[in-house]
């Protein structure tokens, strides 16, 4: 066996979160569904094949997609649940696999490397695919090749409900046929650079001299062309659970309200500190982001101590979009982030954690567990017109 | 100017008082030591603003008055590598020119103009308290408590030590708002009701020359300054402005439960027993049944645990309540007892330490620790 030469598998659920619908609502089974922001400036988060027939797409405007297919189904989403089940195919994937990678909520990559010794690796990962379909009932498509991008690329050529096996030997022939848009390095803009460059294939792509793609993309470049040769040295890295917890949200319509935004800046992060005791975490550090109607997004953080306690996230969080909103320009999008999550409990402190705030935390996320995360909260994060 | 000076002498008065001196002074005058002689006295001063240190060293052999300012580093440099000799200082006042002649050799350094060295501040008399302490009973005020007072910018009156006289005591307050050491001197009595706040860098370097004196100390402060005046040495320095918080309302006066432990086993155990904690938070667990207490921490994402069980007298209701380990050893090595006393009431309030025998009649020590949050295993649903 050559060392160098790896066996990685790219497994990717199927238009994931129209699958789960689907598991919850039969009736929308063979339907155009579309699932994103009901709003018109919401973007289409995912959308079933019989939608994209129509040429929707995801990270498409709604509008858009609406004009496009009329008859789809439009759902809002509940990302808990799509959580939940992805945690699912996690657990799945940790009981087979010996090292994989969780790349998104739908999809990961397993390094099989080794395991061709005791068994053939497709056989194994086809195995592992029925495995998941059974426990899951959610369709689920892989590709198997000797690195990251190939195999990513052999996916969305098996999707949907398929497998493709990648041998060395075929790699390039495989690639060379398809167009550049399917190496997942290629967004939008440099797709259309490319094409005026005349580089529509992933052949033509290989054959332009390395220089050149250095010259105009940097770095990326360097990396693009050796992914058009089929080489991609990326390691797969083990998987570890979220270190850092987030919302965000982009307005119905752009907003100067600084006392709406501060109200939902609240909102938030009662949210996310709920979420956080929950889970028996503490957050090390808070980053508010901020996007500016012409997309300027602006983040800015700092260091705290160990906290899960509201009324300290608030008061850094709130000092932190003080500094940030400098402007008086309208405002699209406002988020906030706590990471350096530890597990642990809360060192309380003697002028500012009275036993009151303590049992009303306690009673808040009693509350909360109960009737939903909606269902208590501070007045100022309720009846806001930004929500 | 010129004087002759023991070497070991001279460099035990500079390492003292030159410690104040910052790594990064705005002003390169604070660089240097003032040298002003007088008469028979030497008076070296040394300076970061904030605080400003004077020592005085009594001289036989001196020719005419003068003062300069002589680079610190240098000097120190020098003095560290000399075996106990007398040094000759020749100063030329015009150019500042200074000989320093060794048994076998001569050193030249230039010195600045002392005119530029700031001025001292003065206490302002008409607001002045003033009170008097011996030197042993100021260093274990500073030393009690100097471990438990924050680091936080946003803060600052909680950086530096709280001294509160009152008619019948002194008493000295740090916390950080997780501790908090309350030390109180029943045998001072200032006879006035007043109070300062004294940061954190100066506390440490009047401790430092305190361990080194044993004599009368003469505190005077106003609202911007504290002297402090011992036979050798002075301090002034610039106090922290501000309010500090009521420290008395909460520390609670009625914790019903009452564990009575050795000092040194508890704080072996809590030494061993916190390897196994998490490393973020530091947290071990006090469970109390009856006269058995038992520490233990684990460390969910490393999957490791540990735990020992010690014997204690215990009087109270079972319970379990969680401490950060860290902040427990500070306190338990800080209490100068064999036997250490443990007030709690309920797993969110502050436990209460305190020696179990007074050592010395006239000195109350309290320490305050907050808990960590535990969740008893009941609670999850």
């Amino acid at each position: 066996m050559k060392s160098e030469e790896r066996n990685i598998v790219h497994l990717d659920l199927d238009s994931f979160f129209v699958s789960v619908e689907r598991l919850h609502n039969r009736k929308l089974e063979g339907k155009p569904v579309i699932i994103g922001g009901l709003s018109d400036r919401g973007v289409v988060a995912s959308c079933s094949y019989e939608a994209r027939r129509f040429g929707v797409h995801s990270a498409m405007p709604m509008r858009m997609a609406r004009q496009l297919c009329g008859d789809a189904v439009v759902i809002r989403g509940d990302m808990d649940l799509y959580s939940r089940y992805s945690d699912m195919v996690t657990d799945i994937i940790d009981e087979w696999a010996p090292v994989y990678e969780k790349a998104s909520i739908d999809e990961h990559f397993l390094d099989l490397t080794g395991l061709e010794r005791f068994f053939g690796t497709f056989r194994w990962s086809r195995e592992l695919k029925r495995q998941i379909v059974r426990h899951t009932g959610l369709p689920i498509s892989f590709g198997l090749s000797l690195n990251k991008t190939v195999s990513k690329i052999a996916t969305g050529e098996a999707k949907p409900d398929g497998a493709l096996y990648v041998p060395p030997s075929r790699v390039k022939p495989f690639l060379w046929p398809l167009s550049i848009r399917k190496i997942p390095m290629v967004g939008d803009k440099t797709y259309r650079l490319l094409r005026s460059m005349g580089v529509s294939r992933i052949q033509t792509l290989s054959q332009v001299p390395v220089e050149m793609l250095e010259h105009v993309l940097g770095k990326n470049g360097v990396a693009l062309w050796k992914k058009a040769q089929g080489i991609d040295p990326t390691p797969v890295e083990p998987y570890s659970r979220a270190k850092s917890i987030g919302t965000e949200r982009t307005f119905q319509r752009d907003t100067t309200d600084v006392q709406a935004m501060d109200a939902l800046l609240v909102a938030m992060v009662e949210q996310l500190a709920h979420q956080l005791r929950q889970q028996r975490k503490l957050t090390s550090c808070v980053t508010v982001k901020l996007r500016y109607a012409n997309y300027d997004t602006h983040t800015l953080q700092k260091r705290i101590a160990y906290t899960a306690f509201d009324h300290h996230l608030m008061a850094t969080t709130r000092e932190l979009f003080r500094k940030l909103y400098s402007r008086r320009m309208l405002v699209r999008l406002l988020g906030v982030r706590l990471s350096g999550l530890v597990h642990g409990s809360q060192q309380l402190n003697m002028f500012e954690d009275t036993r009151e705030l303590i049992n009303l935390y306690h009673s808040l996320d009693a509350i909360k567990q109960r009737y939903g995360a909606r269902a208590i909260g501070r007045a100022a994060g309720y009846g806001n017109p930004l929500r | 100017m010129k004087f002759v000076i023991s070497s070991t002498e001279l460099l035990k008065h500079l390492q003292l008082i030159g410690k104040v001196i910052s790594t990064k002074n705005t002003l390169p005058i604070l660089d240097n030591f003032l040298f002003d002689l007088s008469g028979n006295q030497l008076q070296i001063t040394a300076s970061d603003l904030e605080t400003t240190l004077v020592t005085t060293i009594d001289l036989e052999n001196v020719t005419d008055e003068g003062k300069v300012a002589i680079p610190a580093r240098i000097l120190m440099d020098i003095l560290k590598e000399f075996p106990e000799q007398p040094l000759t200082f020749n100063v030329d006042m015009e150019t500042l020119k200074i000989d320093i002649n060794s048994e076998n050799g001569k050193y030249n350094l230039t010195g600045a103009n002392a005119e530029d060295f700031p001025q001292l501040p003065e206490i302002k008399s008409e607001q002045e308290s003033h009170f008097q302490l011996p030197s042993a009973a100021l260093h274990q005020g500073i030393g009690k408590t100097i471990f438990a007072t924050a680091d936080d910018e946003l803060r600052p009156v909680m950086n530096g030590i709280y001294v509160e006289l009152k008619s019948d005591n002194v008493t000295f307050v740090a916390t950080d708002a997780h501790k908090l050491v309350r030390y109180r001197r029943t045998d001072i009595t200032p006879e006035q009701e007043s109070a300062f706040i004294f940061p954190k860098k100066p506390a440490s370097l009047l401790r430092n020359i305190l361990s080194k004196e044993d004599a009368e100390v003469d505190v005077r402060f106003d609202d911007k300054n504290v002297q402090f005046v011992l036979p050798k040495y002075r301090m002034i320095s610039r106090l922290t402005e501000g309010n500090y918080p009521s420290y008395d309302s909460v520390i609670p006066s009625d914790n019903p439960f009452k564990l009575t432990i050795d000092r040194l086993e508890f704080y072996n155990t809590i030494k061993r027993v916190s390897v196994f904690s998490n490393q973020a938070s530091n947290l071990i667990k006090l469970s109390l049944k009856g006269n058995q207490l038992t520490v233990s921490a684990q460390d969910i994402d490393f999957s490791v645990s540990g735990r020992e069980t010690l014997n204690c007298q215990y009087e109270g209701d079972d319970m379990e309540i969680g401490f950060k380990s860290s902040f427990l050893q500070e306190i338990l090595a800080n209490l100068n007892a064999s036997e250490v006393l443990v007030e709690l009431s309920d797993p969110s309030r502050a436990g209460l330490l305190y020696p179990a025998e007074k050592t010395e009649e006239n000195e109350d020590v309290l320490m305050l620790l907050m808990p960590m949050m535990v969740e008893s295993e009941t609670e999850v649903e």
